[in-house]
């Protein structure tokens, strides 16, 4: 936990400015060892190791094709593919990675046939038509279909669980100090807290 | 044990920290008692690196999935619970160090915490108080042996324990479900609200939604703060808005300066004086050392979790015991029981598109027990209550949701999805003699000390009931005018719900159980079980609050019979 986040969401709460005083003592505890708190003493990634330098660039690209910039950051504004990375090397097992890495070969051999280029290289309608063929594929046991499956999930809970998105785009509200079941839908923000 | 082994002495030891002896250890020292609680576990700190709950996805190496590897190394079983997550895993032990069996053919789920504070730290918070329709129900079927107590014996400790540690919920008037002393209900949200009012008229009222009654405060209440709705109470509270013993009953305790809380302590005996007929004390062996050492106290109160405390008394025989402590009538290890749960229904509400909820609620919505209440069922006897939530599911949805690129990603972070709705069903167990806990001949723990065999199985009336609850949710959810109804057919295996209880029950006589009406054992009158252990029947209702009031109650008759000189 970070002492800012904690203090931007302490003076966010209107709950804390009620707290009884072993609550506060408890508080302010946490507030002066963050550290120790993070169980997410941040991922020592391992790069490269799990993809080729083909299938990193075509998952680069298949990130920016699912998540791209706009007013807001793209997926690999918010570096999706660094946790990816420590997911290839840390948490799945070796047929998972098989399952993304042959999927992503597949997917390059998608584009070089529909298109006789390299996914990464492919923008505008070839880009569309790949990715059309991708995401709707009516076959779901191919290896493109089942790799481009992984990596979407991938790049989604990746980009939304970035600390970017989540502050700046989500504006998650760690405290909200109450619980509304019938807010209006615009009049504030607010992403869900667990995905 | 050698004749060296370190003595001392206490008017009262209580094993295990958790809810249960939270509460003997505040009741007893309040009432005079100098009283050693003895935690197998160690100490957390709540308000340092212990307590997580504001750690936010990024902050997370695997951003909420879990050291998936660690856990299959270390955890293979707790893992299967919920909250033994990336940040909530330290609160559940290594299943390495703290082994169990089960037949092959009857898998059963035991999910353990050991630390000061036991599973209270990270328990699912839902409490309801039981009627005389589940105090009843053993004499009026058949099954199991009647409770020596009824709703009336024990009403004033639910109020005792609801006034300390703050219920939220909402009065219904439900004679099978009675009303508490609540703090004010959370609220429902829209489309549970809209669930609730069509749910009630098309079940002429005998189907009752209401918003879940829970441990959590709403108000600043007894020195602790109102929730703050952050969402996953499973990870600790630095606030201690949400019970537990750590933040409320051992604190009461220590105020009297009558506690001493020894952590690290494995109880591995309870050790009998055959010549006065009661309880000496404890042998202990330290979790770190593995040095053995004896305490003594004139009353023992075992708060061990039901597996736990019937384990221990198992592994404390003697000439005039051998088949396990206060084991005079042979019961002790039978009866056991736990909900079933898992199945379900869930369905899309339309509709409601213009609102949201603002804030994590740490609450669901509650189906109070409609059959065999007013309505006969043919197929299966008691009943169950449902328990469920909705929500709109944001960004979560969209690794399953067609589409790509600009317009996709905008859809993820403006539309929240439609509503979602779901209920599952809580089910009575019935207390059979075979559903069984023994000493495994062979497997010992980290201790030396035997391992429990756990023999529970789901039997005819379970598996009746169970279809029944997947039929019922379906009805649930299309009377609420969900669409896209799908069944959920998932029937957990025993052990899984967490409430496991029974294999120390109370009964009427020294025949029928092993223990009195006051948690007391017929054999052993110094000795007290006021865990999940001394249950002689599950209800449906989830456990947790009546352990509570039964320990009060059971801790305030101990010392009024000492001050008897009758123990």
């Amino acid at each position: 936990m970070r002492r800012r986040d904690l203090l931007r969401a302490a003076a966010a709460s209107a709950a804390l400015v009620l707290l009884p005083r072993d609550a506060e003592a408890a508080w302010a505890r946490a507030l002066g060892q963050p550290n120790a708190a993070d169980p997410g003493a941040m991922p020592e990634t391992t790069q490269g190791t799990a993809f080729s330098a083909t299938q990193r660039a075509t998952l680069l690209a298949l990130a920016d094709a699912l998540i791209p910039r706009t007013d807001t950051p793209g997926a690999n504004d918010v570096r999706v593919i660094d946790w990816i990375d420590v997911i290839m090397a840390d948490y799945y097992s070796a047929e998972e990675r098989t399952v993304l890495t042959t999927g992503l070969d597949a997917i390059e051999a998608l584009a070089q046939q529909m298109s006789g280029r390299a996914f990464a290289s492919l923008t505008g309608e070839p880009l569309t038509r790949v990715m059309t063929a991708l995401d709707g594929a009516t076959d779901r046991t191919t290896a493109a279909a089942k790799g481009y499956q992984r990596a979407k999930g991938l790049v989604v809970h990746g980009y939304f669980t970035s600390a970017r998105v989540q502050r700046e785009v989500l504006k998650t509200q760690i405290m909200p100090g109450r619980f509304v079941g019938d807010a209006p839908l615009r009049t504030t923000t607010g992403g869900s807290h667990h995905e | 044990m050698s004749e060296q082994t370190p003595r001392r002495v206490y008017d009262a030891i209580v094993v295990g920290s958790g809810i249960s002896g939270g509460w003997a250890a505040k009741e007893l020292t309040e009432r005079g008692l100098h009283t050693i609680v003895l935690e197998a576990g160690g100490p957390v700190d709540f308000g340092g690196k212990d307590f997580v709950e504001h750690i936010q996805p990024y902050d997370m190496k695997f951003r909420g999935w879990g050291d998936r590897h660690a856990l299959e190394r270390d955890q293979p079983v707790q893992r299967q619970c919920y909250a033994c997550d990336e940040t909530g895993r330290k609160f559940f032990v290594n299943d390495h160090e703290n082994p169990y069996t089960s037949p092959s053919d009857a898998p059963f789920k035991w999910f353990r915490g050991r630390q000061v504070g036991g599973r209270s730290i990270m328990w699912g918070r839902q409490v309801y108080r039981w009627s005389d329709l589940d105090f009843e129900a053993n004499a009026r079927d058949g099954h199991g042996t009647d409770w020596p107590i009824r709703y009336k014996d024990i009403a004033p400790w639910y109020s005792h324990v609801e006034r300390f540690i703050g219920v939220t919920g909402a009065k219904e008037g439900l004679p099978q479900l009675p009303d508490g002393e609540f703090l004010p209900p959370m609220a429902m949200t829209v489309v549970e609200r809209a669930a609730r009012e069509r749910i009630l008229k098309a079940f002429g009222g005998e189907r009752v939604m209401t918003i879940g009654r829970a441990a959590i405060l709403t108000k600043n209440h007894n020195g602790r703060a109102a929730c703050h709705y952050c969402g996953p109470c499973e990870r600790g509270c630095v606030t201690h808005s949400y019970f537990n013993s750590i933040g409320s009953t051992l604190p009461a305790a220590e105020r009297t300066g009558r506690l001493t809380l020894r952590p690290h302590s494995v109880v591995a005996e309870v050790l009998y004086d055959a010549k006065r007929g009661r309880a000496r004390g404890v042998r202990v062996i330290d979790a770190q050392t593995k040095k053995e050492m004896v305490f003594e106290a004139k009353v023992v109160f075992l708060c061990a979790s039901a597996i736990e405390s019937v384990r221990l008394l198992l592994n404390s025989s003697s000439t005039r015991f051998p088949d396990g402590l206060a084991n005079s009538s042979g019961t002790l290890g039978r009866y056991v029981m736990d909900h079933h749960y898992g199945s379900g229904a869930g369905g899309t509400m339309p509709g409601f598109l213009d609102q949201r909820t603002i804030g994590s609620r740490p609450n669901g919505i509650y189906v109070a027990r409609f059959r065999n209440v007013t309505t006969p069922s043919k197929d299966f006897l008691r009943g169950y209550g449902m328990q469920g939530g909705s929500g709109r599911s944001g960004w979560g949805r969209g690794s399953g949701m067609p589409g790509f690129g600009a317009a996709f990603k905008q859809s993820l972070i403006d539309d929240l999805g439609p509503w979602s709705l779901s209920v599952g069903g809580w089910g009575e167990t019935l207390p059979h003699p075979d559903n069984r806990i023994t000493l495994d001949p062979e497997v010992k723990d980290a201790w030396g000390i035997p391992a429990a065999r756990i023999d529970v199985r789901w039997r005819e009336n379970e598996l009746a009931m169970n279809k029944d609850i997947i039929a019922s949710a379906v009805e649930l959810m299309e009377a609420a005018g969900c669409t896209n109804v799908r069944p959920n057919r998932t029937m957990q295996p025993p052990g899984h719900c967490i409430h496991e209880m029974g294999g120390a029950r109370m009964g009427k006589t020294a025949q029928d159980g092993v223990l009195n009406r006051w948690n007391q054992a017929w054999d052993v009158p110094n000795l007290f079980i006021t865990d999940g252990a001394a249950m002689a029947s599950s209800a449906c209702q989830n456990p947790s609050i009546t352990y509570m009031a039964l320990t009060a109650r059971a801790a305030a008759h101990a010392v009024a019979e000492l001050k008897r000189r009758s123990l």
